[in-house]
């Protein structure tokens, strides 16, 4: 149904400065698929997305919509974004328009719906979102989520073959979220095409048909949800898709500053929810710096954190080793005291690993 | 409602303000001679002779007026302690009623003549021919002390006769007057009247003040300027004088606490508004502020478009020439702007002063109204063209049916409160000669010298105009 070959995008500032956020992408979308695009934020995810119904036409490559190439010179576009519909992160009703007239407004101007016809199908699709109560109010008194559902409504309104999600629940209170999530999902059960950039990784997992992870301006792993979220093939996937947090702090000498360290594990603790791991982490740390591994420097520490798995780890880099620098006494008690030791050579060096 | 009704009570507060002025209560001055005028304050017309005469003199303070009703004016409101005109400007009956008397008149005379412009050599010969020819001691004699009128009638002149353009710079019987019928009289209109007939030109007279009289004349809009005008050297540097037609001594003219008489509310309605058909000025000269407000509007709101797409082109040099644009209109005053298109502009154009007002206020309102459509248009966020096209609407359906309705919502009333102000700001279209409903009340006023009860009449009109303008914008608003 979709085909994107080499698409590119650069924004020019108006300082003449330019930035390449979509550098090589490359897709096929079939009927029927829900495709979840996801990875970190400024990669180029909804700039796709919006590229996909020209609403920002891209610098470079093809787009191909039912076999018709859209980016030539002359294509309608307006009958082409008839058939594709978007859903935006920030709703965009027609503040003007009640919610009935938000829905109907689209079909009777440019499918020539007569209004009775409209009206009727209006409301089915308001009943679909739970939105009927609400049909003569204005968008002004709606809540996000509610504005989010009407948005939808409006969308399906003009029966497109496909639908694009721009970060549907990105501007919504935590609470509203569930509310739109679900619409979606029913309508995934319902067999629309969808494409859906969203930072709702348990529900990318649970919807999708597909997924594509973008980093650095292309799809960096294209794949089921299994693949990407169970057995991903790039360490960034594998990163981005566990939420692994980092605190890093590079120890040159013995002057380091261990005060800051001290602060930086305990904010990093509270922002992740880990206090109870807080002053065990630090008191680790200062066995490991001060006793067992104080001749090496300049070392690398690294405390990270997998969100969705929950595992918590510190980790002692030295560069140049080949063996473990931990002395021969000091295993035992650092197994008594953490829920494992890794002792593992890396590519430049060797790590000790301690799970908390 | 609310709006109304607060409409309504700044009217009152506008009305309670002119009620309150009141004259001053000194006793009637006696003078002997100019030099009693020490320490007082002299009000004549800004730009005659005696504003000369008195600003040179260190011990007297001159109030300068527009007019010569203005100045009297101001020494029957206590602003001025003497009013310096010509003997002539005040009949018996005009001082009774006004409640002043004469208290000196001056030894000195002086002559009085037209003005053409430099170098007119041929309608100067042509007049002072007349001049030398004609019954002018009848004309006097007829006009000045009541002898009976000259008896040959003024010839008939063909309609299609090249017009003489006569501005003149006075409202005042009994030398020249707007009168009954909206036909110009007196003693120097009759002079001109015979004179035109002479060489078979029709007359054309026109009110304005002596300084605009004098750019038009240069600007060659007039072909001579009159009104019991002293040929001084001075002014000689600058006009033609004819030969004089006349000797004029000045009079000192004074508040007269035991002879001011209380005139009726209703009486002077009738003087002001009754007598001679007055009030046929105030309807014309507010359908003239009508049209003008109207036309200035309609053309400036299709500009405005302009300028408004202009500003939000994709070319650098559109964008840039808007705003050059705006940059231009914001620095010139109105009035000033109005004034250039009227004598250099246009000058020579044939079009009538009204038109040029509604070119002129035409252009300031395209500035406004342009940053205005702008900025509404602006303030409706982009999210909404992106859904508008999203569904499939072409950019041109998705501005009309989705962007302009909301930016109109927002800028209307912006433009309502532009529009009133360019009402308002038509006030100063007397300045070009077009009789609008400020003009309509200075005339009044300068030939009853009531202040009062044509400004209020002429305030209440605009305050109703305003009310009206911003109730059909609203009314507008509500129906889409």
């Amino acid at each position: 149904m979709i085909s994107i070959r080499h698409l590119s995008k650069t924004f020019q500032d108006p300082d003449g400065s330019t930035v390449t956020v979509l550098k090589d992408v490359n897709a096929d979308i079939e009927k029927g698929e829900v495709i979840s695009i996801i990875g970190p934020s400024g990669t180029g995810k909804s700039t796709l997305l919006r590229a996909l119904n020209m609403l920002e036409p891209p610098t470079g490559g093809e787009i191909w919509f039912n076999g018709e190439n859209i980016m030539a010179k002359g294509y309608p576009l307006d009958r082409m974004r008839r058939k594709m519909g978007m859903v935006f992160q920030g709703f965009n009703l027609f503040e003007h328009k009640t919610v009935l007239e938000n829905v109907i407004y689209a079909p009777m101007e440019l499918l020539h719906f007569s209004e009775a016809q409209a009206k009727e199908e209006a409301m089915e699709l308001l009943k679909k979102v739970g939105m009927v109560q609400k049909a003569d109010v204005y968008p002004s008194s709606l809540s996000g989520g509610q504005k989010q559902r009407v948005a939808i409504a409006r969308s399906l309104a003009m029966h497109p073959e496909v639908i694009l999600f721009d970060e549907p629940t990105s501007a919504l209170d935590p609470t509203m979220v569930g509310e739109v999530l679900s619409v979606i999902r029913q309508l995934a059960k319902d067999g629309l095409t969808m494409l859906i950039v969203t930072h709702e990784m348990r529900f990318a997992r649970d919807v999708s048909t597909r997924i594509f992870f973008m980093n650095e301006g292309i799809i960096y792993e294209d794949g089921t949800p299994q693949q990407i979220f169970g057995n991903p093939v790039h360490s960034a996937t594998k990163a981005f898709v566990n939420r692994i947090q980092k605190l890093v702090y590079e120890i040159d000498s013995d002057e380091f500053d261990y005060l800051q360290i001290h602060t930086g594990i305990i904010r990093f603790c509270i922002k992740y929810n880990l206090s109870d791991k807080a002053e065990p982490a630090y008191a680790l740390v200062k066995e490991m710096l001060f006793t067992h591994m104080r001749e090496y420097r300049p070392m690398t520490l690294r405390l990270t954190h997998a969100e969705l798995s929950g595992e918590t780890a510190l980790d002692f880099m030295v560069e140049g080793l080949t063996s473990s620098p931990l002395p021969a006494g000091a295993l035992e008690g650092l197994r008594a005291k953490t829920r494992g030791v890794v002792e593992e050579p890396t590519a430049r060096g060797f790590r000790v690993k301690l799970l908390l | 409602m609310i709006r109304s009704l607060r409409y309504l009570l700044s009217g009152f507060a506008v009305l309670s303000l002119l009620l309150s002025c009141k004259g001053g209560d000194e006793g009637t001055l006696v003078l002997r001679s100019d030099d009693d005028l020490r320490g007082l304050t002299v009000a004549c017309t800004n730009g005659n002779y005696y504003e000369h005469k008195y600003s040179a003199r260190e011990d007297v303070t001159v109030f300068a007026a527009n007019s010569e009703a203005d100045a009297l004016q101001a020494v029957r409101q206590g602003i001025a302690d003497v009013f310096v005109s010509d003997e002539i400007m005040l009949s018996d009956a005009d001082m009774q009623r006004l409640g002043v008397r004469k208290a000196l008149r001056g030894e000195e005379s002086f002559e009085v003549a037209f003005a053409l412009r430099k170098g007119e050599a041929v309608l100067m010969r042509q007049l002072n021919d007349f001049i030398a020819s004609a019954p002018i001691d009848g004309i006097v004699a007829h006009w000045i002390e009541g002898a009976p009128a000259v008896p040959d009638a003024i010839p008939a002149v063909s309609p299609d006769a090249a017009p003489l353009r006569c501005i003149t710079c006075l409202n005042m019987e009994p030398v020249c007057y707007f009168g009954d019928g909206g036909q110009w009289k007196g003693m120097d209109v009759e002079i001109l009247q015979r004179f035109a007939a002479s060489v078979g030109r029709s007359l054309e007279i026109t009110f304005q003040d002596l300084g605009a009289a004098v750019i038009a004349l240069q600007a060659g809009q007039a072909d001579l300027v009159f009104g019991c005008l002293f040929a001084t050297d001075e002014r000689r540097q600058s006009v033609d004088f004819s030969d004089p037609y006349f000797r004029c001594h000045p009079a000192y003219f004074v508040l007269d606490k035991g002879a001011a008489s209380k005139v009726s509310l209703k009486e002077r309605l009738r003087i002001n508004f009754a007598t001679e058909n007055r009030w046929k000025l105030v309807a014309d000269g507010l359908l003239e502020t009508v049209k003008i407000t109207f036309f200035s509007i309609l053309l400036g709101t299709l500009l405005g478009a302009g300028i408004c797409a202009a500003k939000r082109s994709r070319r650098r040099w559109l964008r840039g020439l808007a705003g050059l644009y705006d940059d231009f209109i914001n620095g010139i005053p109105t009035l000033v702007l109005l004034l250039i298109m009227f004598y250099v502009v246009f000058a020579g154009s044939g079009l009538s002063g009204s038109l040029v007002a509604i070119v002129t206020f035409a252009l300031c309102f395209a500035s406004s109204a342009g940053s205005i459509f702008d900025t509404s248009i602006s303030s409706v966020p982009r999210g909404q063209t992106e859904a508008g096209l999203s569904l499939g609407f072409t950019p041109l359906k998705t501005f009309a049916g989705i962007v302009f309705p909301q930016a109109m919502k927002k800028g209307l009333p912006l433009y309502a409160g532009e529009c009133v102000s360019l009402l308002k700001n038509t006030s100063i279209v007397g300045y070009i000669a077009v009789q609008d409903l400020t003009r309509a009340s200075d005339l009044i006023r300068s030939r009853t010298f009531d202040a009062l009860i044509p400004l209020i009449v002429v305030t209440v009109l605009y305050f109703v105009l305003a009310w009206l303008i911003l109730r059909l914008l609203t009314l507008f608003l509500r129906k889409k």
